[in-house]
């Protein structure tokens, strides 16, 4: 039975990571994204699970790391500055091949920032801030219907290639209250035999350790070929976008998040009085759909990127489309209205349309 | 004829070229440490947790599963491993500057926390990996890499007392700091590092024990000399001692 719930979209992610089979969830107070923890703090425990307070997000983290060594899916919350101290977890958690499950609910950086939605986080999400070649699958929903659906993906992904996956918000979707529909829970954590890797005590086979490290400058090579390996099959499987209204299209525009959901109205609305327009948008930042934009129809004159930062995701795009249609940006971030209109995007966009 | 293996079971483990330097007060506490799970026939459920810095070898000697955590944060990993499997034993075996440079804030929030593991924190007052730089534990006075006319408090600060700072935490069960510099001393860290096991199988709370240990290497001294400092120099700062012990409060009811 499918049930439809009128929440903060913190708090689907919360809902929907406890119903599809998450158990352990380690946090620590950040705006905006502690509703995630007050919500798991007071859920988790009616089904035998626990959110885990720590002292800082680096105790978070690694905690996480510990609970995942356990062969368990844990996951975690935060945002701008507590994300920032995460890195270094993250990185150790993708070099050891560990799965857990984030959020960052972005806001304005740099340094301590704003408290206000952003997405100025999408280098530090898709490249890393911790040291080495790793990577993190990175999800990008735009709604909370989309936090729900991506939900079963995203732990689909962690536990199949043994890596972090983080969902990354901009801090407004994250805050809008909005009608979610949920499935029958269903634990997809159960899915996946992790008792082949985790690390449950020398009972039942001979001593296992988590090795980040290499002991001989081999080792250290071969660890990293298997990653490298692990990533390109990632790479070539799991690009996740949505697009609409491309195959004739004169101007794209390329957004995640919720200048990606506000392509749809703004596509519409051109595509009402006869204006070739169209969107991509990105659902998964890392591995970067980069197949969308393969086969651009030979109309696309132009493309607009629009993010809630200074420009990221269009370094992505231009290294996508290579050259061969000129990429142009619009962006914002910080203010009381954190993020460009519609009325800015199509008024952008109709200067693309005539040549501008 | 007897082997090591008859004496010492399954838990030390002989297949790993010995790491260590000659000399090293890491080996006799590592020993203790298998001994204790030997002794306690934990071994299939017991994880290792170790730290960066030559406490990191520690696990290599022993057959129990290990995760090899980053700087300083062995007790919050520890933690997390501890939510997932509560029925198992989980111990952090760490030096002096991961434990107390930069790990301070994951120990002593994970012995405030109370959760049922235990922290052993080798001090031999310098970084031992790196070549002998000064550490939060380096005593007055001390030459180091980093200190080369001595530790000077007015400038660097006092030598960190760890288990002091514990003392006042309810959610620690037991709290000794112990050392490996005699045979008696080494008898006693014996009993103090069982007991931390105990109280953690009885889920009493919180376990830690100091132990303070040679660093030959770091100290640029002989052997015996390296031995005869840890006893006069660095014990006449760091003072053996069982803080707490919630066994015999334990034992009484």
């Amino acid at each position: 039975m499918k049930e439809t719930l009128f929440l903060k979209n913190t708090e689907a992610f919360a809902e929907s990571m406890i119903r599809c089979g998450i158990r352990g969830h380690f946090a620590y107070p950040i705006t905006p994204a502690t509703d995630v923890m007050k919500y798991t703090a007071r859920k988790l425990p009616e089904v035998g699970g626990r959110m885990v307070q720590m002292e800082s997000e680096l105790a978070v983290s690694n905690a996480l790391a510990g609970y995942a060594c356990a062969g368990k899916l844990g996951a975690t919350s935060t945002s701008g500055p507590g994300m920032t101290l995460m890195q270094e977890a993250i990185g150790f958690m993708a070099a050891g091949e560990l799965p857990c499950i984030m959020l960052d609910a972005m806001r304005v950086g740099p340094g301590d920032g704003d408290i206000i939605g952003a997405q100025s986080t999408y280098y530090q999400a898709t490249r890393g801030g911790a040291h080495g070649d790793y990577r993190v699958i990175v999800l990008a929903p735009s709604c909370g219907q989309e936090i729900v659906e991506l939900m079963p993906v995203g732990i689909k992904l962690s536990l199949t290639y043994r890596n972090p996956v983080l969902f990354v918000v901009d801090g407004v979707t994250c805050q809008m209250t909005e009608t979610t529909t949920f499935d029958d829970p269903y634990d997809y954590t159960a899915d996946f035999d992790t008792s082949d890797w985790s690390y449950t005590g020398a009972d039942d086979h001979s001593k296992r350790f988590l090795l980040t490290g290499s002991y001989t400058h081999e080792q250290g090579y071969e660890m990293n070929e298997r990653m490298r390996r692990k990533y390109e099959e990632i790479t070539e499987k799991e690009q996740r976008w949505e697009q609409v209204e491309v195959d004739d299209a004169e101007v794209l525009v390329v957004a995640f998040g919720i200048h990606g959901r506000m392509c749809k109205d703004l596509v519409a609305n051109f595509r009402n009085e006869g204006k070739r327009v169209g969107f991509i948008r990105p659902i998964s930042l890392w591995p970067f759909p980069n197949k969308a934009f393969e086969n651009i129809p030979s109309s696309v004159k132009s493309i607009l990127v629009v993010e809630m930062n200074h420009g990221q995701m269009v370094d992505d795009v231009r290294l996508a489309v290579n050259g061969r249609v000129p990429v142009h940006f619009l962006g914002k971030t910080g203010g009381d209205i954190p993020m460009c209109t519609l009325a800015e995007m199509s008024c952008e966009v109709s200067k693309l349309l005539e040549g501008e | 004829m007897q082997t090591l293996a008859d004496y010492y079971g399954e838990t030390l483990k002989f297949d790993k070229l010995y790491n260590y330097c000659p000399g090293c007060g890491h080996g006799i506490v590592t020993r203790l440490v298998v001994e204790t799970i030997e002794a306690l026939g934990i071994r299939e459920k017991t994880m290792s947790v170790v730290g960066i810095g030559c406490g990191g070898f520690s696990h290599h000697y022993m057959n129990v599963d290990a995760i090899e955590a980053i700087h300083g944060r062995s007790p919050a990993t520890a933690i997390g491993y501890k939510v997932a499997l509560p029925d198992h034993v989980v111990f952090t075996y760490q030096g002096d500057g991961d434990t107390s440079a930069i790990g301070l804030h994951e120990i002593m929030h994970a012995a405030n926390r109370g959760m049922p593991i235990t922290c052993i924190m080798v001090n031999n007052s310098v970084f031992g990996m790196t070549g002998g730089q000064m550490s939060p534990t380096t005593i007055p006075g001390q030459v180091t890499t980093t200190t080369a006319t001595g530790r000077d408090v007015d400038i660097h600060g006092h030598p960190l007392l760890v288990p002091e700072m514990m003392r006042a935490m309810n959610g620690v069960a037991y709290l000794a700091r112990e050392s490996v510099v005699d045979a008696k001393s080494i008898n006693k860290a014996a009993k103090s590092i069982r007991k931390a096991f105990e109280c953690q199988i009885k889920g009493l709370g919180f376990s830690f024990v100091e132990v303070i240990s040679p660093c030959p290497t770091g100290l640029h001294l002989k052997v015996p000399d390296a031995y005869e400092f840890a006893a006069k120099e660095t014990l006449s700062y760091f003072k053996p001692q069982v803080f707490k012990n919630a066994l015999e409060n334990n034992d009484e009811v």
